[in-house]
C-alpha cells in the first residue's frame, strides 16, 4: 500500500479552482478517489475569482488550488499580492482562445478575403485586425478586449498575439497598474463567466479565455474564435497547482501524496486507447458538468475536452492536443515555464526594472518544485502506476529551445534576456 | 392679588405656592404660561381649582408635583421647599399614566416596591391586593391596561397613587376623559376613599358642580397666558354630601352659579385685556375652492354645556 | 368573557393566533369553519382569498405564456415548469448526496445487499444509457442532415452568388483599366472614370449586401436547435448522470466504504505486527513498531470519518440562515445598547450621529471587503483556530462547516443591518410618553430601574420594529455578501449558477429567487410574531 510509506502531516484538505476545465486534475483526483487512495479527504470549492482563490490560499482558508501560471510567480516576486507560493505540478497546456464579437469578426473578414470562408486557414493572426483597431483609433476610441487577471497566462497570449502583428497592447508601469500606457488595446480583467456576456453587450470587443468560455460564445453565436493558445504556442503551460512555501515546508509528505493523486488524474485524463482516442475524456466531462464543480452543460464542456474545437458553428476542428493534462511530460514544474512567465511580466512592465539573467534562473527554482514532483513520481513508478518514460527524470529543468510560437521567435529558456531583445514590442534590456 | 386670609400665612400649610412664575419657549417668543401664583393649602383641606381649558391647569398640577421647574418663586410642603417630585405627593394623571407593558398588580407592584421596599412578598402582595380592592378592580388583576374600561383604568391609577400613602394627593382632572356616569361613580368613589383616610387634596376640574360637590374650597384659575390664581369660595356643605338630595339644596344651587357666574365674568375680562394689547384683524379669510367650505369660527364663545362645564378657546398652554 | 364555550375558545384561540401571525387572509377560513356568518366569509374568503390567487394563477399563465418567447443569447427564460423542473433536480442531488452518505456508513450485510441492488440498477440504467445514447446519436445525425438538406441549397445560392459578384466585380476592373487607359490616350474625360468608380463602389456594396443576406440566412438555419434533438440530449443527459451516481455509490460500497477502509487499515496493523514479532535487527524493529502504531492510528482516524457532502441547495439555505442568525444577534447585540446610550444621552446622540449617517449608505459589497480584510486578520490559521474548532465541534453547527468566510459574512450582515434597529432603538427611548416618565420621575426611580422598568419596555415595539427591518436589510445583504465571498450559502448557489453558464443555470437562478424570497417572508412573518408579542398596544401599529 502506497500510503503506508509517507506519514501525512495533514489528511483532510480543502483546495479551491475556478469553474474552468482545466481544473479537471484535481476534480478528477477527487472523483476517481485518487486522493482517497493516498489517504487524503479532499473538499474542493469553487472560488469567485483568482484574487480571492490566491488569498484565500494565502490566509490558510485554501491549502492549496488550481492556480494561474503567473500567480505563484507574480506573488513571490511580490507584484500584485505578496507572498511566497510555490508549485510542484503543472496542470495542463493549450485550451485557451482568443474570441471575437461578430461584428468585429466581419470587419476581420472583411479586410482579409481569406478569412471568408466556413474553414479559414489557421493560424489567424491579428493582422486582419489591425486596421479595425486603427479605425476606433482614428475615432479616438480604443479597441476593448478582456482577460481574466493581470498576471494570467491569456493576458501574455493575448499581448503577445497583438503585438506580432504590430498593434500595441499597452505597457505596465509602476503607476500604470492596469497596462493602458501606450495601449492602442486596452486590455481589462474581467472574470471568466462574465466573459460571454461583457461581449454581448459591447463591454468588450473580444477576449482572451479559458473553455468552457469560448465554446460558449460558438454555442450562443454571440463570437467567434479566431485562435487558441495552442496556435500561439505550441504546448505552453496553462495552469499549475499552487500552495504557500509554508503549507509546502510544514507539509512536505502530504504535499507529495497530493502531487502522486494528481499525477495519476492526469494520467487518467490522457488516457487513450491503441487508435489514440481519449477514452477517459467522456467521463470527465460528465463529471465536471456537475453544478458543483464547472457546471456548464455536458455538451459544451464536451466540445473541447474531447479534442474537438468549434471556431464556428459550421467550423469543427479536431484539436487532439487542445487539452493536454499530462502528455509531453507536461505536469513536470519546469523551470523553463517560470522564466517564460518572468520574461513576460518584464517585456510588459509588470516587473519595472530590468533583471541579470541569474535573477531569472533564481525566481524559477524559488517557485517550482520538481523534487517534490520527482519524489511522488518515483513512488508511482514503484508502485506501477507510471511509466519511466512519463518523466523526464534527469532534465536540468529547462525544455529544449523551441520556436513553436506564431510569430517563430526561439525561446530558450536559459537565455532570458535574448529572448526579450528579440520582440520587437515591449521592454527591452 | 392675594385675596387669602391672613391668618393662614401663619400656620404651617401642608402645600403653599408662593409667587410661583412659570412661562415656556425662547427669550424672543416667550409664553408665559402662570404668573404670580399664591395658594396655601391646609393639612387634609380639598381644595378645588376651576378653570377653562387652556389656562394652565396642568401646569400647575405638575408645579405642585415638583415636576415643572418655576421661573421665580417657589413651593413649599409642610414649610419645605419642594425640589422635585416624589412618592409624598401622589398625582394622579388625567391620561391615567399607567405602564401598558403591566397588569394591573404589575402597575401597583412597581409603586409599592419602589416606596416600601421594606415589606416582604407576601406583605406586599397583601398589601397591593388591598388597594385593588379599595378601588373596586378586583378580579382584573392581570389584565393590561389596554383590557380596562377608562373609569377602571382611572380606579387603577389611583389606586397606585394612593398605595405610594402620599400626604398631598394631587388630582389633575383625573375625571375629565370619563363619560358621565362613570365620572359620577368615581366621584362617590374617591370622596368615600377620601373620608375614611383623610389627608390632603388638590384638585384640578373644569367641571363646577364635581369642584363644589367634592372640595372644602373652590379657587379659580383665570384664562391664560398669564394665569393667575382669581376668587376663593368655601364650599361649607355638610359631609357627606348626596348628589341626588344635593341639586335641591339652595345653597349648593347658589354656589354653583356664584361660580359660574364669576368664571364667565374672567372669561370675558380675559378676552377684553387680550383685545387691548392685539390690533384686531377683519375677520376675514380667503376662501380655498380646494377646501371644503368652512366658515371661520370665532373664537371668542364660551359655552355652558348641561354639565355646566366650562369650554373656553381661550389660547394658553397646557 | 369567561362564558365561552370549549368551541368558542379553540375558535378564538385560532383566531388570534391567524392574527397575531399575521396569516389575516386565513380568519373568514376559521370563521367559516366554525360556522360562523356563512355568507360574509364566503365572500370575504372569495375578496382575499380565492382573487389573490387567480391572480397569482395569471401572473404564473402570462410567464408561462412570454417566457419561451422571450429569447436572449444567453438562453431562453425558464418557464414555471422548468424553475419547477430545477427544484426537483437540486433536491434529486441533495437526495444522492444522502444516499453516498449512508452507502459510506454502510457495514457488513447490509453493504453488500445494496452492493447487489445497486449493481442490478447500475446493468439496467447502463442499458437504457447505451439505448439513449444510440438514440440521441440518430437524431443527430438525422437533424444535421436536415440542416444539411435545408442549408445545401442555400449554400450553393452563395457560392453561385460569391461567383458571380465576382465575375461583375472583375468586368468592372476592366471596364475601369479600358478607361483609365482611355484617358491616359486623352480620348477621355478624367471624370468619366471618377464616376464610373463611383458607381462600382456602390454596386460593389450592394452585392455585399446580397451577399450578407444569404449569410444571415444560412446562420439563422445553423442556429436553430431543434427541440427533438435538445430534448434526446437531456434525456440522455439525465441516464448518463444516473449512471455515474450509481457507479459512485458502489464505489462509496466498496473501496470508499468506511467499514472496509477501517477493515484494511486494522488488516495492515495486523501485518506490521507479524513482522514486528518476525523483525531481529533493532532498526527493523523500530520501523515495524512505528508502522504498527501508524496503522492503528489511520484505523481509528478512519472509523471517526464523515462523508464529504457536496453543498446541496437544502444545505446552502441552512447555512445562509445560520448565518443571518450570527449577522443579526451581532447586529442585535450592537443596535440595542448603542441605541439606548442615544436615546437617553442628547451628547451621545450627537456623537453618533455623523458615523451613522456616514456608514449607514455605504454598501454591503464594500463592508464585505473590509471585513473579509479585517477578519482575516484574526484567524491566521482557521483550521487550528480555537473559535471555529468550538464552533464546528457542535452537533448542528458544525454540519455548517463554519470559516472565516461565513464570520465576515455574518459581520456585513450586522454592518448593514444594524442602522434600523439602532435608529429605531434611539427613537423608541428617547420617545418615550412622558407621562411614563412622569411616573418615573414621582416614583423616584434610579436611573437604572427607570430603564429596566419604563424606558425599556415602552420602546420594546419600536425597538423590534427596528429589529423587523434589520433582518429584512440583513436577508438581502446576506445574499450579495456570500455571492462576493464564497461563503456557501444561498448566495454562493445564485453565483455558482451564474458562473456555470449552463442550460439550467438560469431555471436555478430563477428559483433560488424563489426560495430566497419564502425564506425572506416567513423570516419577516416571525419578526411580526415577536413585535406582537411584545407590543402592549395590541399590535394596532404593525402591518
Amino acid at each position: 500500500m502506497a500510503q503506508d510509506e509517507l506519514d501525512l502531516e495533514k489528511d483532510s484538505l480543502k483546495f479551491g479552482f475556478i469553474k474552468l476545465t482545466d481544473c479537471a486534475p484535481i476534480v478528477i483526483a477527487k472523483e476517481k478517489g485518487f486522493f482517497e487512495t493516498e489517504g487524503l479527504q479532499v473538499e474542493v470549492i469553487a472560488q469567485p475569482n483568482w484574487k480571492q482563490l490566491l488569498d484565500n490560499v494565502i490566509n490558510g482558508e485554501l491549502d492549496g488550488a488550481h492556480m494561474l501560471s503567473g500567480q505563484p510567480i507574480a506573488a513571490t516576486i511580490g507584484f500584485g499580492t505578496k507572498a511566497h507560493i510555490v508549485t510542484a505540478y503543472t496542470l495542463d497546456l493549450n485550451g485557451n482562445g482568443i474570441t471575437v464579437s461578430n461584428d468585429v469578426w466581419e470587419q476581420m473578414v472583411e479586410n482579409e478575403p481569406a478569412l471568408d470562408t466556413e474553414t479559414p486557414q489557421h493560424p489567424i493572426s491579428a493582422a486582419s485586425l489591425k486596421p479595425v483597431v486603427q479605425e476606433k483609433l482614428d475615432a479616438g476610441e480604443k479597441l476593448q478586449m478582456g482577460m481574466v487577471f493581470p498576471v494570467s497566462t491569456h493576458n501574455y497570449e493575448i499581448r503577445y498575439w497583438l503585438a506580432t502583428s504590430g498593434i500595441h497592447p499597452g505597457m505596465y508601469t509602476s503607476e500604470d497598474i492596469k497596462g493602458f500606457t501606450d495601449a492602442e488595446v486596452e486590455l481589462s480583467v474581467t472574470p471568466p463567466p462574465q466573459m460571454p456576456s461583457a461581449l454581448e453587450s459591447g463591454t468588450i470587443s473580444g477576449y482572451c479565455v479559458g473553455e468552457p468560455w469560448n465554446q460558449q460564445a460558438v454555442a450562443k453565436s454571440i463570437g467567434v474564435p479566431v485562435t487558441t493558445n495552442y496556435d500561439i504556442w505550441k504546448n505552453n503551460p496553462e495552469k499549475v497547482f499552487g500552495v504557500t512555501k509554508a503549507w509546502a515546508d510544514e507539509n512536505p509528505n502530504t504535499h507529495v501524496a497530493v502531487v502522486k493523486a494528481l499525477i495519476r488524474a492526469g494520467k487518467w485524463l490522457d488516457a487513450t486507447d491503441e487508435s489514440g482516442k481519449l477514452i477517459n475524456r467522456e467521463e470527465a466531462c460528465r463529471i465536471l458538468a456537475k453544478p458543483n464543480y464547472v457546471g456548464a452543460d455536458y455538451e459544451v464542456i464536451k466540445n473541447s475536452m474531447t479534442g474537438f474545437f468549434y471556431f464556428q458553428k459550421s467550423d469543427k476542428r479536431e484539436m487532439p492536443d487542445f487539452n493536454v493534462f499530462f502528455k509531453y511530460q507536461c505536469s513536470y514544474p519546469w523551470y523553463s515555464d517560470g522564466v517564460w512567465f518572468l520574461t513576460q511580466m518584464r517585456r510588459w512592465g509588470q516587473i519595472p526594472e530590468a533583471k541579470p539573467k541569474e535573477w531569472y534562473d533564481e525566481t524559477a527554482k524559488k517557485v517550482y518544485l520538481p523534487d517534490v514532483y520527482k519524489d511522488a513520481a518515483s513512488r508511482l513508478l514503484k508502485d506501477g502506476w507510471i511509466a519511466k518514460s512519463d518523466v523526464p527524470w534527469d532534465t536540468d529543468g529547462y525544455r529544449p529551445p523551441t520556436k513553436d510560437f506564431i510569430d517563430g521567435i526561439e525561446y530558450d529558456g536559459k537565455k532570458p534576456i535574448e529572448y526579450l531583445n528579440s520582440h520587437t514590442i515591449g521592454n527591452k534590456d | 392679588m392675594n385675596f387669602f386670609r391672613e391668618e393662614a400665612m401663619t400656620a404651617v400649610n401642608a402645600l403653599e405656592v408662593v409667587q410661583a412664575n412659570v412661562g415656556f419657549g425662547r427669550p424672543s417668543n416667550r409664553t408665559e404660561v402662570l404668573a404670580d401664583i399664591n395658594l396655601q393649602v391646609e393639612k387634609n383641606e380639598f381644595v378645588a381649582i376651576i378653570g377653562f381649558s387652556g389656562s394652565g391647569k396642568s401646569t400647575l398640577m405638575n408645579l405642585l408635583a415638583g415636576i415643572q421647574p418655576l421661573d421665580s418663586g417657589e413651593v413649599l410642603m409642610n414649610g419645605q421647599q419642594v425640589t422635585g417630585p416624589g412618592p409624598e405627593r401622589g398625582i394622579l394623571f388625567q391620561n391615567y399614566s399607567l405602564l401598558p407593558w403591566l397588569s394591573v398588580y404589575g402597575n401597583i407592584e412597581l409603586a409599592v416596591k419602589q416606596v416600601f421596599p421594606q415589606k416582604n412578598t407576601a406583605e406586599r402582595k397583601e398589601y397591593i391586593q388591598r388597594y385593588i380592592d379599595m378601588v373596586s378592580v378586583t378580579g382584573s388583576e392581570w389584565k393590561k391596561p389596554s383590557e380596562l374600561s377608562g373609569g377602571m383604568r382611572q380606579r387603577l391609577s389611583l389606586a397606585r397613587t394612593l398605595s405610594m400613602q402620599p400626604e398631598v394627593l394631587l388630582l389633575d382632572e383625573p375625571l375629565s376623559a370619563l363619560d358621565a356616569l362613570t365620572r359620577a361613580n368615581l366621584q362617590d368613589e374617591i370622596i368615600r376613599i377620601w373620608e375614611v383616610d383623610r389627608r390632603t387634596v388638590v384638585m384640578i376640574t373644569n367641571d363646577v358642580d364635581e369642584a363644589v360637590l367634592m372640595a372644602d374650597r373652590i379657587v379659580a384659575l383665570t384664562p391664560g397666558p398669564k394665569a393667575t390664581l382669581g376668587r376663593s369660595f368655601d364650599v361649607t356643605l355638610d359631609r357627606p354630601r348626596d348628589r341626588t338630595t344635593l341639586n335641591f339644596n339652595p345653597e349648593f344651587i347658589e354656589l354653583r352659579n356664584e361660580v359660574t357666574k364669576y368664571m364667565i365674568a374672567i372669561n370675558k375680562e380675559a378676552k377684553e385685556l387680550r383685545v387691548s394689547n392685539e390690533i384686531s384683524l377683519p375677520d376675514l379669510m380667503p376662501i380655498d375652492f380646494n377646501q371644503p367650505q368652512r366658515l371661520p369660527r370665532r373664537p371668542d364663545v364660551a359655552t355652558i354645556n348641561q354639565n355646566t362645564e366650562l369650554v373656553s378657546t381661550g389660547a394658553g398652554n397646557e | 368573557m369567561s362564558d365561552q364555550t370549549p368551541i368558542e375558545k379553540i375558535k378564538y384561540g385560532l383566531l388570534k393566533t391567524i392574527d397575531v401571525s399575521g396569516f389575516k387572509v386565513f380568519d373568514p377560513v376559521v370563521r367559516l369553519f366554525f360556522g360562523e356568518e356563512p355568507r360574509k366569509q364566503l365572500g370575504d374568503i372569495s375578496r382575499y382569498m380565492i382573487a389573490p390567487i387567480i391572480f397569482v394563477c395569471c401572473c404564473m399563465l402570462f410567464w408561462n405564456f412570454i417566457a419561451p418567447r422571450h429569447k436572449t443569447k444567453s438562453g431562453e427564460v425558464p418557464t414555471p415548469k422548468q424553475v419547477w423542473n430545477a427544484l426537483v433536480t437540486n433536491d434529486t442531488l441533495d437526495e444522492r448526496e444522502n444516499e453516498k452518505e449512508s452507502d459510506f456508513q454502510l457495514s457488513d450485510e447490509q453493504r453488500e445487499d445494496t452492493i447487489a441492488t445497486v449493481t442490478a440498477l447500475v446493468a439496467e440504467r447502463e442499458k437504457k444509457s447505451e439505448e439513449l445514447k444510440a438514440e440521441l446519436a440518430e437524431i443527430e445525425a438525422q437533424c444535421k442532415k436536415e440542416q444539411g438538406e435545408a442549408l445545401e441549397p442555400l449554400n450553393q445560392a452563395l457560392a453561385q452568388l460569391k461567383a458571380e459578384n465576382k465575375k461583375l466585380r472583375e468586368s468592372r476592373a476592366a471596364e475601369s483599366a479600358k478607361i483609365s487607359k482611355a484617358i491616359a490616350a486623352k480620348e477621355a474625360d478624367p471624370e468619366k472614370l471618377l464616376e464610373y468608380l463611383r458607381n462600382d463602389s456602390e454596386m460593389t456594396l450592394a452585392e455585399k449586401d446580397s451577399e450578407k443576406e444569404l449569410k444571415d440566412k444560412i446562420k439563422k438555419i445553423r442556429d436553430e436547435e431543434p427541440k427533438r434533438l435538445k430534448a434526446a440530449q437531456l434525456a440522455s443527459s439525465q441516464v448518463a448522470n444516473e449512471v455515474q451516481h450509481l457507479k459512485k455509490r458502489l464505489d462509496y460500497l466498496s473501496t470508499g466504504n468506511r467499514s472496509q477502509k477501517v477493515a484494511q487499515a486494522e488488516e495492515s496493523a495486523t501485518k506490521a505486527l507479524g513482522s514486528l514479532s518476525s523483525a531481529d535487527s533493532p532498526a527493523a524493529i523500530l520501523a515495524a513498531a512505528k508502522s504498527v502504531v501508524k496503522s492503528e492510528q489511520r484505523a481509528s482516524k478512519i472509523s471517526e470519518q464523515e462523508y464529504p457532502r457536496a453543498a446541496t441547495i437544502w444545505f446552502q439555505v441552512w447555512r445562509s440562515l445560520f448565518t443571518v442568525f450570527v449577522g443579526f444577534v451581532l447586529a442585535a447585540a450592537i443596535a440595542i445598547p448603542v441605541g439606548i446610550m442615544c436615546g437617553l444621552n442628547r451628547i451621545a446622540m450627537a456623537c453618533l450621529t455623523p458615523i451613522i449617517s456616514v456608514f449607514k449608505p455605504v454598501s454591503p459589497v464594500v463592508w464585505l471587503l473590509i471585513f473579509q480584510i479585517i477578519v482575516g486578520a484574526f484567524f491566521p490559521n482557521p483550521d487550528t483556530h480555537p473559535l471555529f474548532v468550538f464552533l464546528n465541534g457542535l452537533p448542528w453547527i458544525g454540519a455548517l462547516n463554519v470559516n472565516p468566510a461565513l464570520i465576515f459574512s455574518a459581520c456585513t450582515v450586522a454592518m448593514c443591518a444594524v442602522w434600523p434597529a439602532l435608529v429605531n432603538t434611539a427613537l423608541g427611548v428617547s420617545s418615550v410618553e412622558k407621562d411614563h416618565l412622569n411616573v418615573a420621575k414621582v416614583l423616584r426611580l434610579g436611573l437604572w430601574s427607570r430603564l429596566t422598568k419604563i424606558i425599556i419596555p415602552s420602546s420594546l415595539p419600536l425597538v423590534f420594529a427596528g429589529l423587523r427591518i434589520s433582518l429584512g436589510v440583513g436577508w438581502m445583504v446576506l445574499i450579495a455578501a456570500e455571492a462576493l465571498s464564497s461563503s456557501d450559502g444561498l448566495g454562493k448557489f445564485v453565483w455558482d449558477e451564474y458562473q456555470n453558464g449552463s442550460s439550467h443555470s438560469f431555471a436555478n437562478i430563477l428559483l433560488a429567487c424563489f426560495v430566497i424570497g419564502i425564506i425572506g417572508f416567513f423570516l419577516d412573518r416571525f419578526m411580526i410574531v415577536l413585535q406582537r408579542s411584545v407590543s402592549f398596544d395590541d399590535g394596532a401599529a404593525t402591518v
